[in-house]
């Protein structure tokens, strides 16, 4: 078994809250996206409506499912400050890894079971869809954008939080959720951008998760310019 | 031929520089106890040879490759840092295949080799310290190295476990090098043939500890009888006729003298370790 599945083993049993969590909100983001079934068909046009409610329900629900793969990832970078802490990456340095080879087994991990929770929300969203009558051009529409969206956004919340909490000075990775506030900032205009325009609203949101996964992999690439060793150190 | 180098290596942390341009050359194997005071720069001495930190100037070198910059180099090195490193949740067995994954290296052999069979399934968080060291050591003896770096590989652990660790690294000081830092005089002398004195930062000593001499020697001699009229020098302290020599050929004077005086000898100690000095110079 390699350094990044062991890691993902690790973090499942670490905290098993997390994963609770993290179903529990994909559930949730499941049935907001599906509530709209039954909404009167005429209250989305209606006048009196402030905001069009068969575009911002799906959205909202792709912000919670994306927000639940992360919820499901984060246990990860929690091990990543217990082995910082514990010696246990100095030992993997003195081995003959180096940073990038540590920073990429821990990104890993999180995108795997950011990979298997955002699989299992989809499927189970466009079951519950099928079943409910929600147009199949919108859960498609959905679960590209949930994958999107929540990948990239956990790779950016991933690499951020390792990166503060290895370049603070206390061991103790208070610094983590900087990470977290820099990981959602781009969860933001995939939300609102795509209610001012509807009619492009995959492609806003593709494109951010472009971006945001390409700004990713710039710091994960740079990671060992950016982060020296001894930062690693408990 | 192996060797380890280091050519006038500075290095620290951040721009804080903590050991200075220490500059040596091992090439026998043995066991070289690296001795010092806390805060002396024996973990970063040792975290500069196995390549974690980057020398601020100066090179450490493994067979004269730099070994900040090659992987196999660095591969060639095991470090034990002062704590455990190793993943509390795990069992034993999965504590130590975790690195097996990793590096390489043979599980049950170690488990034999260091008796840890028994504890293959207990969970690491709740063993004691000294099962928790063993384990430790287990790890760097995983597969073969040429380098051992120790850093105080038995603090906190009591003298039986303490032991197995010392014999286990006098077993592999035949033919690897190993490095073995220490606050422990005593310790110092009976496992190691070269001593590598940091103070400060800086290289004070390196040669063999046989060759380690001392300014004086306190002795205290136990008697059956009375001889402070054969040592009217000496202080008589908890039981012990104490007397002050230069060298150890003196004590051996005295000890002819009181034999020949009749003297009934039950004990000769030293009371001072000769390594001392290197603390309160």
């Amino acid at each position: 078994m390699s350094f990044w599945q062991v890691t993902m083993r690790r973090s499942v049993r670490l905290s098993r809250t997390y994963f609770i969590l993290g179903v529990a909100m994909s559930v949730y983001g499941t049935i907001l996206s599906n509530i709209l079934s039954f909404i009167p068909a005429n209250s989305a046009n209606s006048a009196s409506t402030p905001i069009d409610l068969m575009n911002s329900f799906p959205i909202l629900s792709v912000a919670i499912l994306s927000l639940s793969a992360l919820l499901f990832s984060l246990p990860v970078v929690m091990l990543f400050v217990y082995d910082k802490n514990n010696g246990v990456l100095e030992y993997l340095l003195s081995t003959g890894l180096d940073q990038l080879g540590i920073f990429k087994g821990y990104v890993k991990a999180s995108l795997s079971l950011a990979t298997y929770l955002l699989v299992f929300s989809n499927i189970f969203n466009t079951a519950i869809g099928i079943y409910l009558g929600t147009s199949l051009s919108l859960l498609t529409s959905m679960a590209v954008l949930t994958f999107a969206i929540g990948i990239s956004e956990v790779f950016l919340v991933t690499i951020s939080m390792m990166a503060f909490s290895s370049l603070q000075k206390t061991p103790m990775g208070a610094n983590q959720p900087l990470g977290v506030i820099i990981g959602i900032i781009p969860m933001f205009p995939a939300l609102v951008l795509p209610l001012v325009f509807p009619s492009h609203a995959i492609v806003i949101d593709i494109s951010i998760a472009v971006v945001t996964l390409l700004v990713s992999l710039a710091l994960l690439l740079s990671i060992s310019r950016l982060i020296l060793r001894e930062k690693l150190l408990p | 031929m192996q060797k380890l180098e280091l050519h006038e290596v500075s290095a620290g942390y951040g721009v804080e520089e903590v050991i200075h341009r220490i500059s040596l050359k091992i090439i026998e194997p043995s066991i070289y106890v690296v001795l010092g005071p806390n805060g002396a720069g024996k973990t970063t001495l040792f975290r500069t040879i196995c390549g974690i930190l980057k020398p601020f100037s100066g090179q450490a070198k493994w067979d004269g490759v730099d070994l900040f910059n090659s992987k196999e180099a660095r591969r060639r090195i095991a470090y034990l840092s002062h704590l455990n490193a190793l993943p509390e949740e795990m069992t034993v067995f999965n504590a130590l295949k975790y690195y097996a994954d990793i590096e390489g290296g043979d599980v049950e052999h170690v488990l034999d080799l260091l008796s840890l069979s028994e504890l293959r399934d207990r969970k690491f968080s709740s063993l004691s310290q000294g099962q928790k060291k063993r384990v430790s050591v287990g790890k760097i003896l995983l597969r073969e190295r040429d380098l051992y770096l120790l850093d105080e590989p038995t603090s906190n652990v009591d003298p039986k476990i303490s032991k197995e660790i010392r014999d286990i690294l006098i077993k592999l000081s035949k033919d690897k090098f190993v490095l073995y830092s220490s606050h422990n005089l005593y310790e110092a002398r009976e496992i190691g043939t070269y001593l590598i004195l940091i103070k400060d930062g800086e290289l004070k000593f390196f040669d063999k500890i046989e060759n380690v001499k001392t300014r004086q020697y306190r002795v205290g001699i136990k008697t059956l009888n009375d001889v402070s009229k054969l040592l009217p020098e000496s202080k008589f302290e908890n039981g012990y006729y104490v007397v002050t020599a230069d060298s150890p050929r003196e004590v051996a004077k005295i000890v002819n003298h009181l034999v020949q005086g009749g003297a009934e000898l039950v004990e000769l100690r030293e009371l001072d370790n000769p390594l001392q000095e290197f603390f309160e110079e």
